[in-house]
């Protein structure tokens, strides 16, 4: 098993630098650079760029070198110094920018992943064992309706109603007074009156799909001779289901753990934008838009090595819980 | 003493009443003593406890003793906290527009005179080359530290013209190719000098690229240059940044950059001084009052009366809109000012408690069309060179109908030039060819070699090509041009000429500009209130923006040594701006562009549709002082000018 991970690891440092190259490319193939854009962005309020100063930045931030010099330059940073660059458009370090927003999507993906799982979890199974009872339609219909209704809609209209007819600021995750406030318990009991709005919206899209895939796994499951053996034996029936069933059926979640780390700065964008969270997400897609290279990149290769470590953490949990996996 | 005016005169859309209003209320000021204002001066109640718990000193030494005197329309009461929206990042011109508008000098509400501001006066030499500025005595940065000559000597030649930071010097403070100098005459007088004739200087110091000259406190950011700090080395590395510039520009900020806004400790002029800072990372900005603003109002109180501004960072435009028409905005314009929300905002007015502002256009044209007459292909030069072509282009146009569809019928046929109202206004330039004549059109076509049709009824060019050519627009930001477009396109199709709306990402917009690829364009066209700053329509000016002729532009604003030469009435013309830009007596810089635009004319060089649409602003029914039109533009960067430190809350 410390074999198995120990390889693993050695693994990831040369898929990191491919991927890293390959991000770099990526986000420079848009035509225009940061410079093009950032005119672009004046230009949209009818601003104008002073024309010394256009030229000026691309030469300050290296723009008008080749490719592959950038990259070097970049990556020699992030190796050598563990320096990411600065952010062209903050003229901050690229460090303090991701970090600072790092905390609060964790909070976030992590409520979301709770609150999905405890709601398709239990749903799945009684849909599955209660097959084509009047229950099992009616939980499937609520969730087809959940899957079908985009999230950042539900985000708007919950807004609108909250905003126009009871007066009340659902954007952002802090009352005004906690926004800059050093954490608190009183930080806290305000983060959670306001993390239930996102967390039901994201939890709602995700929930419908997973309740599919536990009912079918479990109606796998549930036939097979083991289980008429153990009911045999005169196992309770409840022991019974979460004995093995379950156990078995939960493959796919697992095996879906190395998605949700990448989710973490990635997942969400709209539903973030849309309610102003701060969280990684609208800064990774304003770099983006803005081409603010370091910036970006930084935010790929993080969710490059979240992918990795991801699977690995999977296929570790699988390995625990599904005793028909060996590593060797 | 002789004030510049740039003459753009008085323009339609700003009352009259309002500048004369202005000037009265200065001339009545002149007669209290200057002194005895700073004396009898008052000042905000939280302020006044805080001089009285000795934590601040009086409020007579943190003004002037010649403190600018804001002529207000009603004096107002202290307090309140101003909410407007910013949205998502890069949009820190959204500050500078409402705070930071502390210049030398600063414009009138009508856009047609510079005024004193943080000068208290100026003298202009005799050639417009050389300016002396008076400063107020005993200004303070908001800090406390005084406020001197030594400071303008200090952002200009140890910042503006530092090759480390700025690579070449900003343009408004460059003519013939060299920057001017500055230098220290005594503590409050600093003198500017050109190399050659800069007339115009006056109007680009109240722009906001204006604004070097008051932007760095030497006290405070000397410590970031190597010249005043030998061990700045040390500081590069404390804070993990690449050289000192770098360190510079994230203390000090630039102009245009959101780092000015990003630090607390940085000294400033603003009526209002960051709290919380414009970062990466943050979800909303909090300024405060400056204890040290150098302004009052006509009854001698210090201003500004409103306590704190706040603004929220909406990642999203829409819910910038449901903020306003709930009522959690007490003044906005910026996002929200387009034309297919008015109707939205105009239904909300009483359950959101705001009202309505019109801004007047300080744009030409709506929709400007620009054929690229530089084109790479020779036989699409050809065709967009030739002005019969163009001129029946613009004949076959229903104008009418676009206004009409598109504009909900508030606009008028137009060409360019200055707006109806403007003392430059040229007929000629506005209107010629904007009847919608297609017989005739169709006419010209024949006429120049374009006879022979396809089976669908286009056009073709004597070597068997199809007449058609694609015009770049870009849907997100102007959504109305894409829909003119359609309608274009149905008109033209109409005379034989096929076109492509070409649907672009605004980045390939511009790489396309910038590399000569483009067919043709449409932009909005500038030069409607400001012809003297934004000509970029009437000969090829601006690098990026004269899109019927870039390579010409870059010829221009490299002496001849890049691009491609113009043709001799674009060489003309270039002259006589360069003579309008170097004249300091209105009447003689208008007849130059009189002149110039005659030319302009003549040529005919760009396709509009109608005159540019105004815009509209909301403003809370409580907030007080708000003038009900003021001009919309970059240079006039509203509402900075209408003076944001005499608004005022009622309740």
């Amino acid at each position: 098993m410390l074999l198995f991970i120990a390889k693993r690891l050695l693994w990831m440092v040369p898929s990191l630098v491919v991927v890293s190259f390959l991000a770099f490319v990526l986000i420079q193939l848009p035509p225009g650079d940061y410079v093009t854009s950032y005119i672009a962005t004046l230009a949209a309020s009818n601003e104008v760029v002073d024309q010394n100063t256009a030229a000026d930045l691309r030469a300050r931030y290296g723009l008008d070198q080749p490719m592959i010099v950038q990259y070097f330059k970049w990556i020699t940073g992030i190796v050598l110094r563990g320096d990411f660059g600065i952010s062209f458009e903050w003229q901050q370090p690229v460090g303090d920018l991701i970090w600072e927003r790092m905390a609060l999507t964790l909070v976030l993906t992590f409520s979301t992943l709770l609150a999905t799982w405890g709601i398709a979890l239990p749903i799945g199974i009684f849909s599955a064992v209660k097959k084509y009872s009047i229950g099992d339609y009616i939980v499937t219909f609520l969730s087809f309706l959940g899957l079908a209704v985009p999230s950042f809609l539900l985000a708007l209209v919950l807004m609108y109603v909250a905003a126009v007819e009871y007066g009340q600021e659902v954007g952002g995750l802090f009352s005004e007074q906690y926004l800059t406030a050093p954490w608190s318990i009183a930080k806290m009991i305000d983060l959670a009156k306001h993390l239930w709005i996102p967390v039901i919206i994201l939890a709602v899209s995700g929930t419908a799909s997973l309740i599919r895939v536990m009912r079918a796994n479990m109606l796998d499951e549930l036939h097979k001779p083991y289980v008429t053996t153990a009911r045999a034996k005169g196992l309770s029936e409840f022991h019974l289901l979460l004995k093995y069933p379950v156990r078995l059926a939960l493959n796919p979640f697992i095996s879906t753990i190395s998605w949700l780390l990448p989710n973490l700065v990635s997942g969400s964008i709209i539903v973030a934008i849309v309610l102003s969270l701060q969280t990684a997400g609208p800064l990774l897609l304003q770099s983006l838009m803005s081409q603010d290279m370091y910036l970006a990149g930084a935010f790929v290769l993080l969710i490059c090595t979240l992918t990795l470590v991801g699977s690995l953490i999977s296929d570790i949990l699988l390995a625990l819980v599904d005793p028909r996996i060996r590593l060797e | 003493m002789r004030n510049s005016k740039n003459g753009s005169g008085l323009v339609d859309g700003v009352r009259r009443r309002d500048v004369l209003k202005g000037l009265a209320g200065a001339a009545t000021l002149s007669a209290i003593p200057q002194g005895a204002m700073a004396q009898a001066a008052k000042e905000a109640p939280a302020l006044a406890k805080m001089t009285a718990d000795g934590k601040l000193p009086a409020l007579a030494e943190r003004i002037p003793a010649n403190p600018m005197v804001v002529p207000v329309e009603k004096v107002g009461r202290y307090g309140g906290s101003l909410r407007r929206g910013l949205r998502g990042s890069s949009d820190h011109n959204g500050i500078l527009r409402l705070v930071g508008n502390q210049g030398l000098v600063r414009w009138n509400l009508a856009f047609t005179e510079v005024l004193p501001n943080v000068a208290d006066k100026w003298e202009v030499s005799a050639d417009s080359s050389e300016f002396t500025f008076y400063l107020r005595k005993g200004m303070k940065w908001s800090d406390g530290k005084p406020f001197t000559a030594d400071d303008v000597v200090f952002s200009i030649e140890d910042c503006a013209k530092n090759p480390d930071l700025f690579k070449s010097a900003p343009s408004t403070l460059v003519i013939n190719g060299k920057a001017c100098t500055a230098t220290k005459i005594d503590e409050t007088t600093v003198k500017i000098a050109f190399a050659g004739p800069f007339a115009l200087f006056l109007e680009q110091l109240a722009t906001p690229l204006g604004q070097y000259p008051t932007l760095y406190a030497k006290h405070y950011c000397s410590q970031f240059h190597p010249k005043y700090n030998t061990s700045v080395a040390d500081l590069v590395k404390a804070a993990n940044l690449s050289d000192w510039a770098a360190l510079f520009r994230n203390k000090c900020g630039d102009i245009e950059i959101p780092a000015r806004w990003g630090n607390v400790d940085k000294p400033t002029l603003d009526p209002w001084v960051v709290k919380e800072a414009y970062t990466g990372g943050t979800t909303r900005v909090v300024m405060e009052r400056n204890p040290y603003f150098w302004q009052v109002d006509t009854a001698g109180n210090q201003l500004p009366y409103i306590d704190r501004l706040t603004f929220s960072i909406s990642q999203d435009v829409e819910s910038l809109m449901l903020d306003a028409i709930s009522g959690r905005l007490d003044i906005q314009e910026r996002h929200i000012d387009t034309l297919q929300n008015k109707p939205t905002l105009s239904q909300n007015m009483q359950k959101g408690g705001y009202r309505l502002i019109e801004l007047v256009n300080s744009s030409a044209q709506q929709v400007q069309i620009y054929l690229n007459m530089t084109h790479k292909d020779p036989k699409m030069r050809e065709m967009f060179a030739n002005k019969e072509f163009r001129k029946a282009l613009s004949l076959g146009l229903d104008r009418k109908e676009i206004i009409d569809l598109v504009y909900l019928g508030q606009s008028q046929p137009y060409q360019t030039g200055p707006r109806p109202g403007h003392p430059w206004h040229n007929k000629t330039l506005a209107e010629q060819f904007t009847g919608f004549d297609a017989a005739q059109a169709n006419a010209i076509l024949d006429k120049l070699g374009y006879a022979k049709k396809d089976s669908g009824g286009i056009r073709l060019r004597p070597d068997g090509q199809k007449v058609f050519f694609a015009i770049d627009v870009i849907p997100t930001l102007y959504p109305d041009q894409v829909d003119a477009l359609e309608l274009v396109k149905r008109h033209w199709a109409d005379i034989g000429v096929d076109i492509k709306v070409n649907t672009i990402e605004r980045a390939l917009y511009y790489t396309r500009g910038d590399s000569n690829d483009h067919d043709a364009a449409v932009w909005p066209g500038p030069g409607g209130l400001d012809p003297m700053l934004d000509p970029r329509d009437y000969f090829a000016h601006h690098p990026q923006g004269s899109r019927y002729a870039i390579p010409w532009t870059l010829w221009y604003v490299s002496g001849g040594k890049d691009g491609q030469e113009p043709p001799e009435s674009q060489k003309q013309r270039m002259k006589l701006y360069d003579q309008a830009r170097a004249t300091a007596d209105l009447q003689k810089r208008g007849e130059l562009m009189k002149q110039l635009f005659d030319l302009t004319a003549e040529a005919f060089e760009t396709i509009g549709l109608c005159l540019a649409v105004n815009a509209f602003g909301i403003a809370k029914n409580n907030l007080q002082n708000v003038p009900a039109k003021y001009p919309n533009a970059w240079s006039w960067p509203n509402p900075g000018p209408a003076l944001p430190q005499q608004f005022f809350f009622t309740t």
